[in-house]
């Protein structure tokens, strides 16, 4: 543990480091609000990979956890609340399910392990074509991959690819994934 | 329509799907098949407002009446009718309590041998059932997506790819399909089996309760086991899973059957279904619970040869009429509980014809 060379009164919880072509020449140990006075550090650390970002990141796929919303409104469909969503557990209208979409995904995972639909729709006669499982484990295990790397625009991507598959749906015209 | 006030023959002619027919029928009294579907541009049900209520009701009812269905049905309005004829058509499963209970404009489409019923304004706008006596889960699976096909072409309704069928619950959205079995289960109550099953059951994610009787308190061994998920598998993979569930139900069920008629098991057994008799044809006095177990354990009797001179229909019959709606609207008062006990002694002899 080591005081803040610049105020000497706060745990220094970073280190600026000066760099000359890459080798470390000198170091300064500070606190954060020192730092960021300083204008070398702020408060907001670079995104670190975590597992909100995960969840996050896969939409809910895994049950995300819902998202604490201060923004969250009532419905523009039917004017029903967050709180009353809860209490009640009913939706007031179709519109419910974009507005409440967050705390809904984790809902419909708890309840049903499964978060989108497969079946009949009106103007489909027939069922969807069976799913492929074997393009399903290898598009989950491409996006695990993905994500473990930190590569989130092909996780994305792969992602909508499942999601698509889940729903018995082929891959978008240009064939991605 | 054959529920409305006045048809008096309608008392002794209950369903179809109740004369104890079809496959597994000795333990599978019946399927049914429910599907919740809702319309686009109106709030659902519980949210809604009291003049886009009666909108909702005036639209859906026109185009019902409009003809060219693949059933014949005959829509009641639910507004004149009042509470006693209310819980007979609970009893016989065309409306729920909730809709009984609900004071929105409502009601019900039901055809000539109520085998189907689509509620109208329930917890969500329309509720289709279809009924088939014994385990028919493809058959009522078939019926109600025809139904529902002829609807879906009259009648916006609300869905999206992602989600499909958008219900005012989460636990219906997707199919908005609920298939269940109403199943009579002696065997497994009698030899101290049916949690087990009923655990069983709600690992492979079935809901299993009581057909009669509040809470998880079954009465007469009656029980209803309904697929929990609607959303994520197609309709034909419910199908196939409540099938096979209810089928090792059914199959368990006979097993312990074979264990309670053997050995020295087998004189305890026939003294309960003997005693169940006596109190049947002798009782004066008989609550609801006591003619469930009596009728659930001659009707284990009838189902295992080990009585004669009784049907299954019959007893169907008599678990219908014995209650308190059906009982009421039959001596055409309101009793009071112990007069009703009195009173479905008395139906319960006439109805098994047995000397009074």
């Amino acid at each position: 543990m080591q005081y803040c060379t610049a105020c000497q009164k706060a745990i220094a919880t970073i280190v600026i480091m000066d760099l000359v072509e890459g080798a470390v020449t000198g170091s300064q140990h500070v606190c954060a609000s020192c730092a960021e006075q300083l204008g070398v550090a702020t408060q907001k650390h670079p995104p670190k990979f975590s597992a909100e970002m995960l969840e996050d990141l896969l939409g809910g796929l895994k049950g995300a956890k819902p998202l604490s919303r201060s923004r969250a409104e009532a419905c523009p469909g039917c004017g029903l609340t967050p709180a009353e969503f809860r209490t009640k557990g009913r939706l007031g209208c179709p519109r419910c399910y974009e507005t409440f979409r967050h705390e809904l995904m984790p809902l419909l995972q708890r309840i049903h392990e499964a978060q989108s639909h497969r079946g009949r729709l009106p103007g489909l006669t027939s069922a969807p074509p069976p799913i492929d499982e074997r393009t399903l484990s290898d598009l989950r295990r491409r996006l695990e991959d993905a994500v473990r790397g930190e590569q989130y625009e092909e996780a994305a991507r792969l992602r909508d690819d499942l999601r698509r598959a889940e729903r018995g749906e082929g891959p978008p015209a240009g064939g991605l994934g | 329509m054959s529920g409305g006030r006045g048809d008096k023959n309608s008392e002794f002619r209950p369903g179809t799907w109740l004369q104890g027919t079809g496959p597994e029928c000795d333990i599978a009294i019946c399927t049914r098949a429910r599907l919740a579907r809702n319309l686009q541009g109106f709030r659902f049900s519980p949210c809604i407002e009291p003049d886009e209520s009666r909108r909702l009701y005036d639209f859906v009812s026109g185009r019902l009446r409009q003809g060219g269905l693949p059933e014949q049905l005959n829509l009641l309005d639910l507004e004149p009718v009042d509470e006693l004829e209310r819980s007979v058509l609970v009893e016989r499963h065309l409306i729920s309590r909730e809709l009984a209970a609900g004071k929105r404009p409502s009601g019900v489409a039901v055809d000539a041998d109520e085998s189907i019923a689509v509620m109208i304004n329930e917890e969500d706008h329309l509720r289709m059932q279809v009924f088939a006596s014994g385990l028919q889960t493809e058959a009522v699976w078939r019926r109600a997506e025809r139904l529902d096909d002829a609807l879906m072409q009259r009648l916006p309704m609300a869905c999206s790819e992602e989600f499909g069928f958008l219900t005012s619950c989460p636990t219906n959205t997707g199919t908005g399909l609920r298939l269940s079995v109403m199943l009579h289960l002696p065997g497994l109550v009698w030899s101290e089996e049916i949690d087990k099953a009923t655990n069983v059951a709600q690992k492979i994610h079935l809901a299993v309760r009581g057909l009669y009787g509040e809470g998880s308190r079954a009465l007469g061994d009656f029980y209803q086991v309904s697929n929990q998920q609607t959303l994520g598998r197609d309709e034909m993979q419910i199908q196939s899973d409540v099938l096979l569930a209810v089928g090792r139900v059914v199959q368990w069920e006979r097993e312990v059957r074979g264990a309670l008629l053997r050995g020295s098991a087998r004189v305890r057994t026939l003294d309960r279904v003997h005693r169940a008799l006596g109190i049947l044809e002798r009782a004066q006095i008989l609550t609801s619970e006591d003619a469930l177990g009596s009728l659930s354990a001659l009707r284990f009797g009838i189902e295992e040869d080990l009585i004669e001179g009784f049907t299954i229909a019959a007893v169907n019959r008599a678990l219908l009429l014995s209650q308190p709606g059906h009982l009421q609207r039959h001596t055409r008062e309101l009793l009071n509980p112990e007069e009703r006990d009195q009173r479905r002694a008395a139906l319960l002899r006439e109805v098994l014809g047995c000397s009074p």
